[in-house]
C-alpha cells in the first residue's frame, strides 16, 4: 500500500506525514492528561520511550508479532502511568510538573544503563512495520474514541477537574479514580506512539526522549489550545512541519521556531483553537442555533 | 455565533497545510531523474548538526566537506561536472536525520551522502539509503553494526577493535601501567560502546581496572569523580569520551593536585582540547587516532595548509574525515566513469592504500576499513605532538 | 573522603540555589515557571568571560557587569514575551512563551559564539588551604562566601526594604496588591531584574569555578534549579537556597557512595519521595485550597 502511494506522494512527504500521525498520537495522549484533566505532565516522552523500547525489544527478541508487541509496550507505558498517577492525588500543579519531569529522566537514565536496550549506543534492526496506513488508522481510531469519551460523562468529568477540582468533588465526581484514569489511558497512547515510532525508525536511543521532546509535545497540546481535539491536531501539525519548512533559513532555524512559539503565543493567548471540541464544531455545521456550554 | 470565526480558522489552516505540501509534491514530480547521470550538476548530501549541543562535531566536518568540493571544483569537478553540497541541520535529532536522508534521496536528488559522526544516527540514515540504493559515507561512525545494514554503507574510521589491543599493550609493556580507571560518558554512544572494547582487552592481558565511572555529555561539575579517582591509586584514567570532557576532567585533576595521564581514543581529537585544558593537559593526555598532524605526509601537510588559511584554525578529526570522504567518493566515481551510486558503490568497496588525510584506508572484504599504522599523540606546548606509532595487527 | 565530597556538593549545590533563587521569586510573585532562566544563567557566565577576557576589567567588577546586564535581560525578556500574556491566558501558555524564549537565547547565543565550550580565563591565583579534614580551594572559599553573602543579602531586602514589602505583597494576592497602590508591573519587572542578576552572577562563579562555558549550559543548570525550587517549597526564598544545596549534596554524594552512572535518578527518586511525603517542599506553606 506504502509504495503504491509511494508513486503519487513523494517519499519525503510521506515521512512527514507518518510522523504527524505518530506526534498526533503521542500528543492526544498528553491533551487528556493536561489539555482535559488540568494535570500538567512534562514527561510525556517518558512514556513514549517505555512503550518504545518494550515493543522493540518484544519483536526483536522473542519475536513477537509486530501489533501484540506495540500493544504491550502500550500497556506497559499505561501501567507506569497508572503508578506515576498514585502521586498525582497529593500533588498539583508545578509540583506534579517536576515529579513527572524526574519519572522521564529516571527512565531515561534506566534506559542509559539497560543492557538489553543497547545502552547509550541504541537499539538497532528493529523491523520497520509501520507505515503510514497503519499509522493513519489508528489515528482516526484514536480521534474518534477520543471524541466519544470526551463527551461521555467521563469527559465531561475531566474538565471538571480542570476547571475546579474541590466544586468537581463536589458535584460528587470521583477525582481520584479520574485523575489516575486520565493518566492511564493518556500513557497508553504515549507507549503506543512509542511503539510505532520504534518500529518506524529502525534505530532508537534513549536521548530520542530527553526533556526536550517531552517539551515538544506539551508545546503541540498548548499551542493548539488546551483540551480540544482540533487544537491538538492543528498544533501537532504545525510544530512537527515547522522544522521542516524553516530549513530555508538555515542555521537560524531554532531562533525562528523560538520566536514562532513566542508569537503565537501572544497572539494567541489561549492556543490557536481555544476550547473547541469536534462536537461544537459539528453543531456549527449543522446549523443547531444552541449556545454550547463552554468550559 | 461565537465559533463561526474559529471554525474557518480551521478550515484556512488545514487548507493552507494541504496547499503547501500538494505543493512540494506537485512540483517533485517534474523532475523524476533517478541517478542523476544526466544532471548538470552533482550533488554530495551532508549529514550532521550544525545547530543543537553536538553541532561542535557537524560543524568542522561541513568546513573539511566545504573545502574538499571547492578542490574538486577547481580541478574541474567530477567527470566534467560541477560538484554541489547540500548542508541540512539535523540537530543531532533522530527523526531529523531520517526526515534529512530522505529528502536529499528524493528531493535534492543526491549521489552521495557524507556523516553522520555519530554511529547511532548513521545506522538510522544508512537503513534509509539502503533501502533507496544511495550511498553513504560515514565519517566517525565507529560502533557495531554499521557496514552490516548493507552493500551501500561505507565508514571511513579507524576501527577501535584494532587500535585498542596496540594501546593498551603499549600502556602496559612501554609505560608499565598496570592499575586503570575507566571513565565513560554515560549518554554518548561512543563512548558508552569503547568502554567494552577497552575493558576486554585490558582483563584478557591482565591488567586491573581498580575503577570503573560514568559522566555525563555536557555536564561539567567532575568534582565528585576526581575526588574518588584520587583515592583509587590508579596509574592512568582511560576515558571514552570526547575532549570537551577530557580537558574539563584533567582540568579537575589539576586542581586537587591529582597527577595521572589520560588515555583514550579518537575522539579526544579537537583543537578545543589544548584550549579547554591549557596546563592541566600539556602531556597528560594521550590518544591514539589514524594520522598525525604532528608529522604529516605530504598530503596531510597540504590539508593543513589549505584549512589554516581558509578557516584561520586547524582541522580536528571530523574535519579530516569529511574532506577524506569526498575525495574518496569522488576518485570512486571518476574510477568508475559513473555517479551512480548503482554502479560506483562496488569501485568504492575496492578501495586501497588510500593516502588520504586521515591516514591510509584499505577497504576490507566486507567494507570495514582499516588503518594503519595507529598514531599515539599528546600535546606539547598547546599543539598535537606524535608520542609513538604503532603497528596494527588484524 | 567524605567530608571532601561534602564540600564539593556544597560548592555546588550553592550554584544551583543562586538560579533557584531566580525561579522561586518570579514564581512567588506570578506562578510561572520561567524556562528562560537557565538561559539567562547562560548569558551571564558569557558577558562574565567577554568583560574578563575582552575588556580586561577585575572580575569583580566583571560579575558586577554581568548582573547588571542581566538585570535589563531579565527585564526585557519579561516585557516582551510575559506581559503581553498576563491575565489574557492560562499558565501555560506563558509557559510556552518561555520556553520559546529559552530556545531563542541559546540558539542566539550559540549563533555569535559557536557551539563549542569556552574555557574561562584564570583570573586569580588559586590557593589551597588545609583545613584538617578537608582542602578548600579558595576559589570553593569565594563561591561559598558570595552565595551566602547574595542570598542573605537578597533575604534582609526582601523581608526590610519597602520595594520587598510589595514584593511579598504581590505574592500574596496581585490583585489586591493593585487595589492597594502598588505598581504590580514595576515589582514584577524588579522581582524579574533582581532574579537574573542572581542567576548571572551564578553564571559567572560556575565559569570560574569550572573553568569552562557552552551556550547549552542554561538547560541542564535551569532543569536541576527548577528541581530545588521544588524540592525546597517553590515560592519560598529560603526553601530554594535549602533545596539547591540539598540536590547538590545530593548528587555529589550519589556519585561518591552510590553509582555514578546513576546519579540522576537518585537525585529525582529523592526528590520524588521527598514530595510525595511532603506535597508542598520542605519549606513550602500548605495553602488550604477554596472553590
Amino acid at each position: 500500500m506504502d509504495s503504491f502511494l509511494a508513486q503519487y506522494i513523494d517519499p519525503y512527504y510521506l515521512r512527514i506525514l507518518v510522523l504527524i500521525g505518530i506526534n498526533l498520537i503521542l500528543a492526544l495522549g498528553l491533551n487528556i492528561i493536561t489539555g482535559v484533566t488540568g494535570q500538567l505532565s512534562m514527561g510525556h516522552a517518558g512514556f513514549m520511550s517505555i512503550g518504545a523500547y518494550t515493543s522493540a525489544i518484544l519483536s526483536m527478541q522473542f519475536g513477537y508479532p509486530y501489533f501484540l508487541s506495540l500493544l504491550a509496550g502500550a500497556l506497559m507505558a499505561a501501567l507506569f502511568g497508572f503508578l506515576i498517577g498514585i502521586p498525582t492525588l497529593r500533588l498539583e500543579g508545578d509540583y506534579l510538573a517536576m515529579v513527572t519531569i524526574g519519572f522521564a529522566e529516571i527512565i531515561k537514565v534506566f534506559f542509559l544503563n539497560f543492557e538489553p536496550g543497547g545502552k547509550a549506543v541504541g537499539l538497532s534492526g528493529i523491523p520497520q512495520n509501520t507505515t503510514f496506513v497503519i499509522v493513519w488508522v489508528i489515528v482516526l481510531i484514536v480521534i474518534i474514541l477520543n471524541a466519544r469519551l470526551l463527551r461521555t460523562r467521563m469527559g465531561r468529568a475531566f474538565y471538571a477537574i480542570r476547571e475546579n477540582e474541590i466544586a468537581a468533588e463536589s458535584c460528587g465526581i470521583n477525582t481520584t479514580r479520574l485523575k489516575v484514569l486520565a493518566f492511564t489511558i493518556g500513557s497508553f497512547l504515549g507507549g503506543l506512539g512509542g511503539g510505532l515510532y520504534a518500529h518506524y525508525m529502525y534505530f532508537i536511543r534513549p536521548q530520542d526522549f530527553a526533556f526536550m521532546k517531552s517539551i515538544e509535545l506539551l508545546n503541540m497540546v498548548v499551542l493548539g489550545g488546551m483540551g480540544s481535539i482540533p487544537g491538538t491536531i492543528l498544533g501537532t501539525t504545525i510544530l512537527t512541519l515547522a522544522p521542516e519548512m524553516l530549513r530555508v533559513v538555515a542555521e537560524y532555524r531554532l531562533l525562528f521556531y523560538g520566536a514562532l512559539l513566542v508569537i503565537l503565543m501572544i497572539f494567541r493567548p489561549n492556543g490557536l483553537l481555544g476550547d473547541i471540541r469536534i462536537y461544537d464544531i459539528k453543531k456549527r455545521f449543522r446549523k443547531k442555533e444552541v449556545e454550547t456550554c463552554r468550559s | 455565533m461565537k465559533f463561526q470565526g474559529k471554525a474557518k480558522w480551521v478550515l484556512l489552516l488545514c487548507f493552507v497545510m494541504m496547499f503547501s505540501l500538494l505543493a512540494g509534491c506537485g512540483g517533485s514530480n517534474d523532475k523524476t531523474s533517478s541517478g542523476g547521470d544526466d544532471q548538470e550538476t552533482i550533488k554530495l548530501g551532508f549529514l550532521g548538526a550544525l545547530t543543537g549541543s553536538v553541532a561542535n562535531y557537524g560543524i568542522p566536518g561541513k568546513k573539511g566537506m566545504e573545502m574538499a568540493i571547492d578542490e574538486l571544483n577547481d580541478q574541474g569537478g567530477i567527470l566534467g561536472k560541477k560538484v554541489e553540497g547540500v548542508y541540512e541541520d539535523n540537530k543531532g535529532d533522530n527523526s531529523e536525520i531520517a526526515n534529512i536522508a530522505m529528502k536529499y534521496i528524493t528531493r535534492d536528488k543526491v549521489v552521495a551522502m557524507v556523516g553522520d559522526p555519530c554511529t547511532g544516527l548513521t545506522k538510522t540514515a544508512a537503513k534509509i539509503a539502503q533501502d533507496n540504493q544511495m550511498v553513504i559515507f560515514s565519517s566517525g561512525a565507529t560502533g557495531d553494526g554499521v557496514v552490516e545494514i548493507g552493500d551501500y554503507v561505507f565508514r571511513n574510521t579507524l576501527l577501535d577493535i584494532y587500535a585498542v589491543p596496540a594501546v593498551v599493550d603499549w600502556m602496559m609493556n612501554d609505560k608499565g601501567w598496570k592499575n586503570f580507571a575507566v571513565i565513560t560518558s554515560l549518554d554518548n554512544g561512543y563512548s558508552t560502546a569503547l568502554t567494552p572494547v577497552f575493558k576486554q582487552v585490558i582483563d584478557e592481558k591482565g591488567g586491573k581496572i581498580v575503577l570503573e565511572d560514568s559522566v555525563n555529555d555536557g555536564e561539567t561539575d567532575f568534582t565528585a569523580q576526581v575526588t574518588k579517582l584520587k583515592k583509587a591509586n590508579a596509574d592512568v584514567l582511560v576515558f571514552t569520551g570526547y575532549y570537551t570532557e577530557a580537558a574539563l576532567i584533567l582540568n579537575e585533576a589539576q586542581k586537587k593536585n591529582l597527577d595521572i595521564t589520560l588515555v583514550g581514543g579518537d575522539g579526544l581529537y579537537g583543537q578545543d582540547l589544548a584550549k579547554l585544558g591549557k596546563s592541566a593537559v600539556e602531556e597528560k593526555v594521550i590518544f591514539y587516532c589514524g594520522f598525525s598532524s604532528d608529522e604529516p605526509g605530504a598530503e596531510t601537510a597540504k590539508f593543513l595548509e589549505n584549512y589554516r588559511n581558509r578557516y584561520k584554525e586547524d582541522p580536528d578529526m571530523f574535519s579530516a574525515q569529511y574532506y577524506d570522504a569526498v575525495m574518496i567518493l569522488a576518485k570512486a566515481m571518476i574510477e568508475a566513469n559513473s555517479t551512480d551510486p548503482k554502479v560506483y558503490k562496488d569501485e568504492l568497496a575496492q578501495l586501497k592504500d588510500y593516502p588520504g588525510v586521515s591516514g591510509n584506508t584499505t577497504f576490507r572484504a566486507d567494507r570495514e576499513p582499516i588503518k594503519s599504522p595507529v598514531c599515539l599523540i599528546t600535546i606539547r606546548d598547546g599543539k598535537f605532538a606524535l608520542v609513538d606509532t604503532l603497528p596494527v595487527h588484524e | 573522603m567524605f567530608w571532601e565530597q561534602l564540600l564539593n556538593g556544597l560548592t555546588l549545590g550553592s550554584t544551583y540555589a543562586l538560579i533557584a533563587l531566580g525561579y522561586t521569586m518570579v514564581y512567588g510573585i506570578i506562578q510561572l515557571i520561567n524556562f528562560a532562566h537557565g538561559e539567562i544563567y547562560m548569558f551571564g557566565a558569557f558577558v562574565g568571560l567577554f568583560l574578563v577576557s575582552v575588556a580586561g576589567v577585575n572580575i569583580f567588577i566583571a560579575l558586577l557587569g554581568a548582573m547588571a546586564f542581566c538585570m535589563v535581560l531579565g527585564m526585557l525578556v519579561e516585557k516582551v514575551a510575559y506581559r503581553p500574556l498576563r491575565g489574557k491566558s492560562t499558565r501555560l501558555s506563558a509557559l510556552i512563551s518561555a520556553i520559546g524564549v529559552s530556545i531563542f537565547l541559546s540558539t542566539l547565543m550559540a549563533l555569535i559564539r559557536g557551539t563549542n565550550t569556552t574555557r574561562y580565563p584564570e583570573v586569580m591565583q588559586i590557593h589551597t588551604y588545609n583545613l584538617g579534614l578537608i582542602e578548600i580551594s579558595s576559589l570553593q572559599l569565594i563561591i561559598l562566601l558570595v552565595s551566602a553573602f547574595l542570598m542573605v543579602g537578597l533575604q534582609m531586602m526582601v523581608q526590610r526594604t519597602t520595594i520587598g514589602k510589595a514584593m511579598r505583597a504581590c505574592s500574596q494576592d496581585l490583585e489586591a496588591s493593585y487595589l492597594m497602590g502598588i505598581n504590580v508591573n514595576r515589582v514584577i519587572s524588579f522581582t524579574f531584574a533582581i532574579g537574573s542578576a542572581l542567576a548571572a552572577a551564578g553564571g559567572v562563579m560556575v565559569g570560574l569555578y569550572y573553568n569552562a562555558v557552552w551556550p547549552y549550559m542554561g538547560m541542564m543548570a535551569g532543569l536541576k534549579a527548577f528541581a530545588a525550587a521544588v524540592l525546597g517549597g517553590i515560592g519560598s526564598i529560603p526553601g530554594a537556597m535549602i533545596g539547591g544545596v540539598t540536590l547538590g549534596v545530593l548528587e555529589i554524594f550519589g556519585v561518591a557512595y552510590l553509582s555514578s552512572s546513576y546519579k540522576d535518578a537518585i537525585a529525582f527518586a529523592v526528590l520524588i519521595l521527598v514530595l510525595i511525603i511532603r506535597p508542598q517542599g520542605i519549606m513550602g506553606q500548605k495553602i488550604s485550597k477554596k472553590v
